[in-house]
């Protein structure tokens, strides 16, 4: 936060304050000292000590003098968060740049991973601005996406085993890109025949049972009358 | 110490290949360690002579060694153990058969299949078995040239000693070295299982020799190699040797069939070709199986072995180098020399069956938090999980908890005083824990397996008796038989598919 603007703020407060009653002004206060943090409203009745009917009607009137703003927050969505309209929710209450009104936008990031996956299968490697780059010149975004974010994506692919991350020796496949940075390859390509890694586990009914520990030899759940076994050997 | 399902598998295949009261004295010696002949007629309350007759088999399979305990004061008394691993081979012996056939020729597979149904057999009986059923009797030399191969592969060996002495541990000297010295890595001790294993085996030279004198009587030094031959009697005694197969050796070879897998699918074909040749080459220096790193061996050595092998020819030494790199191996200054991290790559293949059964129980965002975490090796907090595997922060918590419910996870709960948001959740993998967590369902998952083939073999037996152009006529028949047929196989795959992951973590 820079100087001057801090100055404007201090100014717009004391102009603020004048136009409003001793209560308005005791809550406003200690709503704005919060920042962008927020205050949840059963913490600010108690540290305020307004009595409850006229605590609801300052909240009210500070609302509509647009002085206040209720914001969601992502851990508990059911408290009411009160913050002073010039602050930006923090990223603790909204759940970072992935979170719009508390909830996490899949959708978004769904096809987000479906556009680099694209990309990087018609890549042999790429690092993260080679994709950005591909992402403003194709134009599908109207929304800004910046590289951190990108970079959240792309490892979220490799954590999803879709992708690897390795880091380039400058030569073959990683002609032009400088060694030692971060590049991310495709695992399969797009449309052909992915290898799946299936366990040995993984492939029998067992193995992915829900009801493995109730299951014994002799017992009502047993591998004798299972139903996922019959399903399993109902050719 | 054996988990509660790897001894109920255990238990499971002695039932089926010799009968209950063969199961129920082993059943005995797997869940309360060594007894001696009184202890476990007390314990099954069987009849002696029962209890007698079921070690007698079980000693034959090599599935229980007795020894003489002098660990304490009072006399000596005879004891047994029970041998589970060699146990869980068992049903592994068509893989043994397969690995011998491929290098050596069919009268050795045939000598080895003798071995493996019958536990233990004499050069005499070996030859008699050879002769059954054909016209002339199969000389006795010839037995012994196959004996020899199979002696020379070490994939024979001559019988542990038949009751060896166990001492009770001499103590180290009692002063303490301070120091570079007492700072040397914590070793366990060894249990009495594995000290009854090491003084029962023979030194290496007359463990794989045909001719060797054995000097193993019940008051001479049964681990020494210089016992030379005394008289023409020894020489006669070596036709009455009972011989084995040596499990260790094909476990051993299991071990670098899938090392070499592994780095296949997750390098290529040029590592794989060089840890191949490198294994290859440094075999019979390995003292155990469960080497943690491959014998080192020089740049020169390496490459000579990898252009003799098939798929080597063609490289060059830089390739070799590059793929020595891929393989993470630096040379080592010293000597120039190369080592391998084999237990690395065994635990990232243990990695993957973990994550494969994680993704297929719990989904796709359970998946990739675990993987995250699997990573990471260190604990984390629930929000910045969530938030670096851009999952829902509402729903992480309950997916988390749900893989610690079932010990895939390690949690923790940490209360902050000073800081306003008081209590952290922190989440971790703990491997060693998990893998034997892991491994417990993979014996519950293979008894299982074992349970239900048993059920669907018994389902339609009356097929079998049905002649084959009657089921030819019939369409439900033809069905039915079609059905076994298929389930037959489809279970039989997997449980050899599962006991490749039981060795990965049990064995390897
Ligand atoms: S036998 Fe059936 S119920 Fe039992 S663990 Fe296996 S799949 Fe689950």
């Amino acid at each position: 936060m820079n100087g001057g603007n801090k100055r404007k703020r201090q100014d717009m407060a004391l102009a603020v304050s004048d136009s409003l009653s001793n209560e308005e002004r005791i809550v406003y206060n200690m709503i704005r000292s919060k920042e962008n943090m927020g205050i949840w409203s059963g913490e600010l009745k108690r540290e305020t000590t307004i009595p409850e009917n006229i605590f609801k009607k300052v909240l009210k009137s500070l609302e509509a003098k647009q002085l206040i703003k209720q914001v969601v927050n992502v851990q508990s969505k059911g408290r009411k968060i009160f913050m002073a309209t010039e602050f930006q929710p923090s990223k603790e209450i909204t759940g970072g740049d992935w979170y719009s009104d508390g909830k996490l936008d899949i959708e978004f990031i769904d096809t987000l991973k479906q556009l680099s996956l694209g990309y990087l299968s018609r890549q042999k490697v790429a690092t993260v601005d080679m994709v950005l780059k591909f992402f403003k010149e194709s134009g599908a975004f109207t929304v800004e996406v910046s590289n951190q974010n990108l970079e959240e994506i792309l490892k979220t692919l490799v954590l999803d085993d879709k992708v690897s991350e390795v880091k380039s020796t400058g030569f073959d496949d990683f002609a032009g890109v400088p060694p030692g940075r971060v590049c991310y390859r495709i695992k399969s390509k797009i449309g052909g025949v992915r290898e799946e890694k299936v366990g040995a586990m993984a492939s029998i009914p067992c193995g992915v049972c829900p009801r493995i520990n109730f299951c014994t030899p002799d017992g009502v759940v047993s591998p004798k009358n299972c139903v996922y076994y019959d399903k399993w050997l109902d050719f | 110490m054996v988990s509660e399902y790897g001894l109920k598998l255990a238990v499971h295949l002695i039932t089926t290949h010799f009968g209950n009261i063969v199961a129920n004295v082993c059943e005995n010696l797997l869940r309360k360690g060594p007894l001696t002949l009184d202890q476990l007629i007390r314990f099954t309350e069987l009849k002696r002579e029962q209890v007698k007759n079921s070690l007698l088999v079980l000693v034959q399979h090599n599935c229980v060694q007795p020894f003489q305990n002098q660990q304490q004061q009072d006399a000596a008394k005879t004891e047994y153990m029970a041998l589970f691993d060699n146990i869980l081979h068992r049903p592994r012996f068509p893989k043994f058969l397969d690995i011998v056939s491929r290098k050596l020729d069919d009268e050795c597979v045939e000598l080895l299949d003798g071995l493996l149904r019958n536990g233990r057999l004499t050069l005499q009986q070996m030859a008699d078995r050879a002769s059954e059923g054909k016209e002339n009797p199969v000389a006795i030399d010839v037995v012994r040239e196959s004996l020899c191969k199979l002696l020379a592969g070490q994939y024979v060996e001559r019988c542990p000693a038949p009751e060896p002495v166990l001492f009770p541990v001499v103590e180290e000297t009692t002063t303490r070295k301070r120091g570079a010295k007492s700072a040397k890595i914590f070793q366990p001790p060894l249990t009495i299982e594995q000290r009854v294993l090491e003084v029962s085996v023979a030194g290496e030279s007359i463990r794989f020799s045909l001719t060797a004198d054995t000097g193993f009587n019940a008051d001479r030094e049964t681990n020494s190699d210089d016992c030379p031959m005394t008289s023409v009697e020894d020489a006669v005694k070596e036709e009455l040797t009972p011989w084995r197969a040596n499990f260790e050796e094909f476990m051993r070879h299991l071990r670098h069939k899938a090392l070499i897998e592994n780095v296949r699918t997750r390098l290529d074909e040029g590592a794989a070709t060089i840890l191949s040749a490198i294994l290859d080459a440094t075999r019979t220096a390995e003292r155990k199986v469960k080497v943690q790193n491959s014998v080192p061996l020089s740049l020169e050595a390496i490459f000579t072995e990898v252009v003799k092998s098939e798929n080597g020819r063609t490289m060059t030494i830089d390739r070799v180098k590059a793929s020595l790199v891929q393989l993470g191996c630096p040379s080592r200054v010293p000597d120039d020399s190369y080592t391998i991290d084999l237990k690395n790559i065994i635990e990232l293949a243990r990695n993957d069956e973990v994550e494969s059964i994680v993704l297929k129980r719990y989904g796709p965002y359970a998946y990739r938090m675990f993987r995250l975490l699997s990573k990471a090796n260190c604990f984390l907090e629930t929000d910045k999980i969530a938030e670096s595997t851009l999952v829902e922060k509402k729903e992480a918590p309950r997916l988390l908890h749900g893989l610690w419910k079932d010990n895939y996870l390690h949690m923790e709960k940490l209360q902050v005083m000073a800081s306003k948001q008081s209590r952290f959740v922190m989440w971790k993998v703990n491997k060693p824990q998990l893998w034997d967590y892991v491994l417990d369902e993979m014996y519950h998952a293979a008894l299982n397996l074992n349970l239900r083939l048993g059920l669907e073999q018994e389902k339609d037996v009356e097929l079998l008796s049905v002649p084959l152009d009657k089921i030819n006529e019939s369409k439900s028949l033809q069905k039915k038989f079609e059905r076994r047929r298929r389930v037959r196989l489809l279970l039989g795959s997997s449980l050899m598919k599962l006991d490749d992951a039981l060795m990965l973590f049990h064995d390897f």
